[in-house]
């Protein structure tokens, strides 16, 4: 049996990506954990101690034992970003490529391209976005309200136990703030000859019960020249809006929130995306060892371009429990999702059988946290799942942390994740051609990591992670019949490995730099003598690495200069170049509620192009524009 | 070149289970603090930090006292955060009151619930007010909001001027936004 061995070629094999903390002295890698370590700190150490609140995500940065990076809301607000997926360049170990006006490819650690990330799980608040489609996420369909954000957490890596479906090669986890925190008006504009944003909000306190929010935004924007693909008439408009109510009354925290979008694209007349969706959860604490969050939340879009119309229902509920005894921090839980779809193709003979299906997904988890010594941690975890297109998958995963001192932490996992068939992979068909994949099983990954977290110095902060994934059965287009049909198979084996690195630097007071990179090895090969017909393509398109910086200045009280510069490698096979862009933001406070800024986006070159779609790229163009916000 | 998957990799799993044996150990759990836990503590390092009239200072030795007005949301976690602890001679007395009338001798005092009435019984009298977002918009002249995972505070230094309450550049050093005089 010939075995074929194919290989991306890494020369370079480093991504340097910027770190970006809130400008002020980091807290120490490790914690106090009683009220009287508490008391021996000083109040410039207790304003830096990261707090737990009651839910998963809520484990301090600094103890992660995770390849995590934090994208904190004072840097999105610093930032020349207008978007979400754009709002995800500032991290590291993400890469993002911008496809046309609307569209991007976001992934984490390889496979990055519209159709071929599909190992990402991405929560808003709780909810998951993406999709039963392809596994992928339409990012064009979602647009908090950046000011809004508290925080986005970035994990490269499975995971772990706590993270719901999908989490194979990342977690992006965008968390908005409370609305108790969030009171009062704000407003924004910004104008530039290619887009135009409006962005309203208002907080408003319901007494001692809690607060409520509401916002509004829209966006504007115009068509992209053609790229790797012809001109395929981007640009767009549209218009996000929604709530969020915090409610608390001693242990009891209930959040409820919603958002609606309706955004109008200029392929075909109604052509465009629609969508709303509406989230409860309930936390209750048990005393201060205790707590229990349920959760659940119905959310529902309709895509519609160029003939095709791809419209999902989802319904999910999940449950958990955390507890602290002695030395164990035990979480249980579980979660139920299910969606209906329907996807209707009158542009070409590919569609999906049957066209609208009702899918499951139900998984339960336990882990558990121990302190073997008060410095050395272990992490064991294991979570089955269980989809309508899989049978039950187990999926263990054990780490460990050790903070030899108190400014560093070092860690290591091992972790098995799985991608359970889309519908696409399952029921995508146009006979004679293609015939439906009733054997396509979840694509699989053991993962190997190890990392370093701490400050080598005062004023420096430093995270390294190095990973060795192992795959298989990932997604090839093989002959089945005689030769025809064919059938989406299992038929990729191989591995992936880097590293990714960030490194924080505070100059003075005023300024702060940071570094990040990311490199990446791709190894794959098929099995048992198959072609892909696909030539690959669920591999995606990646750059052997990526390099980002960034400097964070304010030059007086009331003036802030953002500088920011990417390198990203060419990508390999597919003959598309490397670049180098920047981003920069100069603002200006006028007075405490005016703030006034001019700020542009790819700012060396008049257009590049991001990624080798030829069905969807296009040259991604300088961006400037001026801004103000106010707030009331 | 054999295949990327030997069976190797597969063992670190097996030890899942002796992981788990392990549960029994005695080293106390590792658990970042709440912020409940964080907030009670920056309520007893306040008091360093701030400068009463002379008339509203304790006499020497006298406690000084730590007032909880309305709801408590601490219990044990602010006693245990002032216990045997000293501020230039005084010792911190932790005091839960229903009404601010009987607020005479607070030197700091955390408000929550019905917090409108509350500061509004102790305007202008010579005691460092706190509250807490998570308790309701009205703000003292310290105010517990929670940034970026960590517990910090806004200071209306005005309000505190208005009742002869001093407060030191440290601290308004490390508050998230000052309102000034």
């Amino acid at each position: 049996m010939e075995r074929q061995r194919y290989a991306f070629h890494a020369a370079g094999t480093v991504l340097l990506a910027l770190a970006s903390q809130p400008l002020l002295a980091q807290a120490p890698a490790a914690g106090p954990e009683t009220v009287e370590e508490l008391r021996d700190l000083s109040i410039e150490q207790l304003a830096q101690i990261e707090v737990r609140s009651a839910s998963k995500q809520a484990e301090p940065i600094s103890r992660a034992p995770t390849s995590i990076f934090v994208i904190p809301g004072g840097d999105l607000i610093r930032s020349a970003a207008t978007s979400l997926p754009e709002a995800l360049r500032l991290a590291p170990n993400l890469q993002v490529q911008q496809l046309d006006a609307r569209q991007f490819a976001v992934s984490s650690r390889g496979f990055n391209g519209a159709e071929s990330s599909n190992k990402l799980l991405v929560l808003i608040d709780g909810r998951s976005i993406y999709t039963t489609l392809h596994s992928g996420v339409f990012w064009e369909l979602h647009s908090p309200l950046l000011e809004d954000v508290e925080q986005i957490e970035v994990i490269s890596g499975p995971g772990g136990t706590l993270y719901g479906p999908n989490a194979v090669n990342g977690v992006v986890s965008v968390a908005t703030r409370d609305a108790r925190e969030t009171l009062g008006g704000l407003a924004r504009g910004t104008a530039g000859p290619r887009e135009r944003t409006l962005a309203m909000r208002y907080g408003a306190s319901l007494g001692d019960i809690g607060a409520l929010r509401v916002y509004a935004n829209g966006l504007d924007r115009d068509d992209l020249p053609a790229g790797p693909a012809p001109d395929n008439n981007d640009s767009f408009s549209g218009w996000q809006a929604g709530f969020r109510a915090d409610l608390g009354k001693g242990t009891d925290h209930v959040t409820l929130q919603g958002d609606i979008f309706d955004t109008d694209i200029d392929t075909l007349p109604g052509d465009g995306d629609r969508g709303h969706n509406l989230l409860a959860r309930w936390t209750h604490g048990f005393g201060d060892d205790r707590s229990l969050q349920v959760q659940a939340y119905y959310d529902e879009y309709r895509r519609r371009s160029l003939l095709v119309t791809d419209s999902l229902q989802t319904f999910d509920a999940e449950a958990q429990l955390n507890a602290r005894f002695g030395a164990h921090h035990i979480v249980l839980g579980g979660g139920v999702r299910t969606t209906r779809d329907d996807f209707t193709n009158n542009l070409n003979g590919f569609h999906l059988e049957p066209q609208s299906r009702r899918l499951w997904v139900v998984n339960a988890f336990a882990q558990d946290r121990m302190a073997l010594t008060p410095r050395l941690d272990l992490i064991a975890g294991l979570k089955l799942e269980r989809s309508s297109f899989s049978g039950v998958e187990l999926l263990p995963n054990l780490r460990l942390a050790w903070r030899p001192s108190a400014r560093t932490t070092l860690w290591g996992a091992v972790s098995r994740a799985v991608r359970t068939p889309s519908r696409i992979d399952r029921q995508l068909v146009f006979l004679p051609l293609l015939a439906e994949a009733t054997n396509f099983e979840s694509e699989k990954l053991i993962a190997f990591e190890a990392g370093y977290r701490g400050q080598p110095g005062a004023s420096t902060t430093l995270s390294v992670s190095l990973f060795y994934n192992l795959y298989d059965d990932i997604r090839t287009t093989e002959f089945t019949g005689n030769p025809l049909p064919i059938r989406l198979q299992n038929g990729l084996e191989g591995r992936t490995y880097g590293i990714e690195a960030w490194a924080t630097h505070q100059l003075s007071s005023r300024w702060r730099a940071s570094l990040g990179l990311a490199a990446l090895n791709k190894d794959f090969h098929l099995k048992n003598g198959a072609v892909d017909l696909a030539n690959r393509a669920s591999l995606g398109a990646d750059p052997d690495y990526q390099i980002m910086a960034r400097s964070q200045f304010d030059l007086t009280d009331r003036v802030q200069l953002d500088l920011g510069l990417r390198g990203v490698d060419d990508l390999g096979a597919s003959g598309l170049g490397g670049y180098v862009e920047a981003d920069a933001r100069l603002a200006w406070r006028v007075s405490d509620p005016i703030e006034l800024y001019v700020a542009g986006n790819n700012l060396l070159h008049k257009s590049h192009v991001e990624s080798n779609d030829s069905s969807r790229a296009q040259r991604v163009q300088r961006s400037v524009y001026l801004g103000t916000r106010l707030r009331f | 070149m054999t295949g990327p998957l030997p069976s190797w990799p597969l063992r670190p799993l097996r030890l899942l289970p002796a992981a788990l044996a392990l549960l029994a150990s005695p080293a106390p759990a590792a658990a970042p603090p709440s912020d409940v836990a964080v907030k009670a503590a920056f309520l007893t390092k306040f008091p360093a930090y701030v400068a009463w009239p002379a008339a509203a200072r304790p006499r020497p030795g006298a406690p000084l006292h730590i007032c909880i007005l309305g709801g408590d949301p601490f219990g044990r976690l602010i006693d245990e955060a002032a216990r045997g602890q000293q501020v230039d001679g005084h010792p911190l007395q932790v005091r839960r009151l229903g009404a601010p009338g009987l607020a005479g001798g607070c030197h700091v005092a955390f408000v929550q619930g019905n917090a409108p009435a509350l500061l509004q019984g102790l305007q202008g009298k010579p005691v460092l007010t706190v509250t807490d977002a998570r308790g309701g918009p009205q703000s003292g002249m310290i105010h517990f909001v929670i940034h970026q995972g960590r517990v910090r505070f806004n200071i209306d230094e005005a309000q505190a001027a208005r009742s002869g309450v001093g407060i030191s550049s440290r601290l308004l050093g490390i508050a998230l936004s000052v309102r000034r005089p």
